[in-house]
């Protein structure tokens, strides 16, 4: 991964903005969706919109810890770009008819402990620990997911969608590698392992655990709807790559984890991990909608209109 | 016209110049106003709720003090008020020149006079020249692309409009500094719904507002000690802020817990208690004080939104989440375009030098009050005098009285010019940045007293004790003069 000059990164962010009126969202196409389809894409959009959305929290979090200006101005207008797919994802689903009237889809409950998760404990979090995890969400969401869509999808409208959610993807993905490459800047070995304590704190093992079966649930759902999951692993495994292409990058130990992470995701083999996981999808699927935690005012922030 | 002082501004600076230099028995002066009104800030300052962050009783000159102040923290109309007492009670009207936009300032060695040329073509030569021309007299605007585009009604809190009628408006304010505190809790009385676009959190103290009693106004008439004890008092107590809001210290956290108790104890919703907490230390920028700003922004038709502007269309803004909000109306609380590296209009010094351009990479000044190469040229409120802990005017009691041993020093002392020594000024500014890089002011955020390359031109990194006896004596040594032959 090239190096990232991340003042002319922010630069490139601001003259790269677009809103979801530069969008013709009555434009013929929508009823390209088939009837056997549109289920499955419901829940599939429901569950993408969820996760930009918890990503656009994720970098909240960064843009508060973030060690420079730059860098926190940088993760400020992630966090909206984030926001902005959300909307732009919702306002597709408006328009195939999979929304009534301000309804807002319903996240599952992985989702719900997730946003609890983030809403109670990420800015506490040292950057490092969300600096490796994000890249590794936004590689799934870019290399697997939004590309599984336009493969299945021919509304050009989402297809003109996505092209600019991609461009800000792969902008989220070159700071988010770079970062994570120069945090071992000049770090020795104590240094080293000072960073990795954070990961035995009780709220970052909670993390882990509110994390890892909502994965395996987004899996599931992916190959529900088709997915295959290669595609899955392929993403995976260029996160390890492209993570890993510098000697610093590999030293991080916040990425080897998010690596090893990623390759025990992605070997259905591997059943000390997976056993374990499915079986918190099973159980957490028991848990009663009220007994979750209450949902944070920043999910009221999401919206599909383009004019307020 | 030929005079012997020249005096720009006729603001609190500039007044109270005239009044000091009556006090020494120099009357050969004249006031050069841009404005048909006397009042500087506070007449332009005139937006609803706009009042003064420092009780009256201290952001008042102690050589007039005002036992008729209504409240603790009066509101701009009384110190506009305030303002044209000092007028009256100093006979200052016939002194002052109304409509005179002063656009350049020249001095002309051979005859050791500054020229002063105003955009109406009228001309002043005067042996010294104070310069009051403020530091908050200019409004700023954001730099957010498509400004011009907005075709609904725009307004600068500096510049209120009082003629629109808000009722029923939908209303953006973008800022959330000083002046936006002020206007947010009187427009969501009046509008029908306000957005206020949030950039950076301020720290926000709770304001001890109250009205004055008539027996403490009685007390004040009757007893000018009285008075001038209370406002020792009340020097002392902000005297001693500047231990927590100049410098890092136990009382910064203190500082800091107050005001998060403050929020917490306003705000219930967490996710609005972050948007509003900052990150950055308290005194870094500009401390708040409001009861009001925070059950404002939680109204029914207010709603706060922290989402980076991308543009102006023209009927809102976008915003980085993808949305266009459509207004009626902007409010811009978004302060004053203070001259950090550059100045108000050209002054051109010795040798034909142009301040301007040696102020590009940051202004600065011999104690604030005087530049090398600029004779006989006294600024006040100059660049690194402004306090973040203590009252703007006390800090310019100490330079108007400078500034008339300077001019005395010309009309009295025989001299033909004053000008600081460059050694004098690289010395004394050295030494400030050195302090300034220990202080709040350095400690990572972004503020208006830095400028772009984080050089602070506006602050002084010290107590207001400590800054008037700075300027208590002028030290001629400082200075190279020249004799009248």
């Amino acid at each position: 991964m090239a190096q990232v000059d991340l003042d002319k990164m922010l630069v490139k962010i601001k003259a790269t903005q677009w809103g979801l009126g530069d969008v013709d969202w009555d434009a013929p196409g929508a009823d390209m969706i088939g009837p056997e389809q549109w289920p499955k894409l419901k829940a599939f959009m429901a569950d993408v919109m969820w996760v930009e959305h918890v990503g656009a929290r994720g970098f909240a979090a960064l843009a508060r810890t973030a060690p420079t200006e730059t860098l926190r101005e940088i993760y400020t207008y992630f966090q909206a770009e984030e926001q902005r797919h959300a909307n732009a994802e919702m306002a597709l689903m408006r328009r195939w008819g999979m929304l009534d009237g301000d309804e807002l889809p319903e996240p599952n409950v992985n989702l719900r402990l997730v946003i609890a998760w983030l809403d109670k404990y990420a800015d506490e979090l040292p950057f490092y620990v969300l600096g490796a995890t994000i890249p590794m969400l936004e590689v799934a969401l870019d290399g697997a997911l939004c590309r599984f869509l336009l493969d299945t999808v021919d509304d050009p409208v989402c297809h003109a969608v996505f092209d600019l959610i991609n461009g800000d993807e792969a902008r989220h993905l070159a700071v988010g590698f770079s970062v994570m490459e120069h945090q071992c800047d000049d770090v020795d070995t104590l240094g080293l392992l000072k960073m990795c304590a954070p990961a035995l704190h009780p709220r970052t093992l909670l993390g882990g655990l509110v994390y890892v079966p909502l994965l395996s649930k987004m899996r599931d759902n992916l190959i529900e709807l088709g997915l295959p999951e290669h595609k899955l692993i392929d993403a995976m495994a260029r996160f390890g790559k492209n993570g890993g292409r510098t000697p610093n990058g590999r030293r991080n130990p916040y990425f080897l984890l998010a690596r090893r992470h990623a390759r025990r995701f992605s070997d259905r083999n591997d059943k000390s991990y997976h056993v374990p996981a499915n079986l918190a999808v099973r159980v957490t699927a028991h848990i009663p909608r009220w007994a979750l935690p209450p949902v944070p005012s920043w999910v009221k922030e999401l919206t599909w209109k383009p004019v307020s | 016209m030929r005079v012997e002082t020249l005096i720009i501004g006729a603001g609190f600076g500039g007044l109270g110049s005239a009044i000091r230099l009556q006090h020494a028995g120099h009357h050969d002066f004249v006031i050069l106003e841009r404005a048909s009104e006397v009042g500087g800030t506070w007449r332009d300052n005139q937006y609803p709720g706009a009042a003064c962050d420092i009780p009256s009783n201290l952001y008042s000159f102690s050589f007039a003090p005002n036992p008729e102040w209504t409240r603790t923290y009066s509101g701009s109309a009384e110190i506009l008020d305030y303002v044209k007492r000092l007028v009256r009670d100093h006979h200052l009207l016939p002194k002052v020149r109304f409509g005179q936009n002063v656009s350049e300032l020249r001095f002309h060695a051979s005859e050791a006079e500054w020229e002063v040329r105003t955009d109406g073509g009228d001309v002043y030569r005067a042996r010294s020249v104070i310069l009051a021309s403020g530091a908050l007299a200019n409004p700023g605007y954001p730099n957010i692309e498509g400004i011009e585009r907005f075709a609904g009604h725009r307004i600068h809190s500096a510049r209120w409009d009082h003629g629109y009628d808000f009722a029923g408006k939908r209303v953006a304010v973008i800022g959330t500094g000083a002046s936006a505190v002020q206007i947010i809790p009187e427009l969501v009385k009046m509008a029908g719904f306000v957005k206020v676009f949030q950039r950076t959190p301020g720290w926000v103290l709770p304001r001890a507002d109250r009205a004055t009693g008539e027996r403490a106004r009685s007390l004040f008439r009757r007893s000018p000690e009285a008075q001038a004890a209370a406002r020792k008092a009340m020097f002392w107590i902000h005297e001693s802020m500047a231990l927590g809001v100049i410098w890092s210290s136990p009382l910064t956290r203190v500082i800091e817990r107050v005001a998060a108790a403050h929020l917490q104890k306003q705000v219930k919703d967490g996710w609005l208690r972050r948007q509003l907490t900052p990150n950055y230390r308290v005194g870094c920028k500009r401390i708040l004080l409001s009861n009001t700003y925070y059950p404002a922004l939680q109204a029914p038709n207010c709603k706060l939104l922290t989402w980076p502007i991308v543009k102006f269309t023209e009927r809102g803004l976008v915003t980085a989440e993808g949305v266009e909000h459509q207004f009626d109306c902007v409010v811009f609380a978004t302060g004053f375009d203070v001259h950090k590296t550059s100045t108000v209009f050209p002054i051109i010094g010795l040798d034909g030098r142009v301040l301007g351009e040696e102020w590009k990479k940051g202004s600065q000044a011999y104690k604030s009050m005087n530049v090398s190469g600029y004779p006989n040229l006294h600024f006040i409120l100059g660049p690194n005098s402004g306090p973040g802990h203590n009252s703007a005017l006390v800090y310019m009691e100490s330079q108007i009285d400078f500034a008339v041993q300077g001019v005395r020093a010309v009309t009295e002392g025989g001299l033909r010019t004053l000008d600081v020594r460059p050694e004098a000024q690289r010395r004394y500014n050295e030494q400030l940045q050195r302090r300034l890089a220990k202080t709040n002011w350095s400690s990572g955020c972004k503020s208006w007293y830095l400028t772009e390359d984080g050089y602070n031109a506006t602050m002084y990194p010290g107590f207001a004790t400590q800054y008037a006896r700075g300027l208590r004596r002028l030290r001629l040594e400082d200075y190279q003069t020249t004799a009248v032959r």
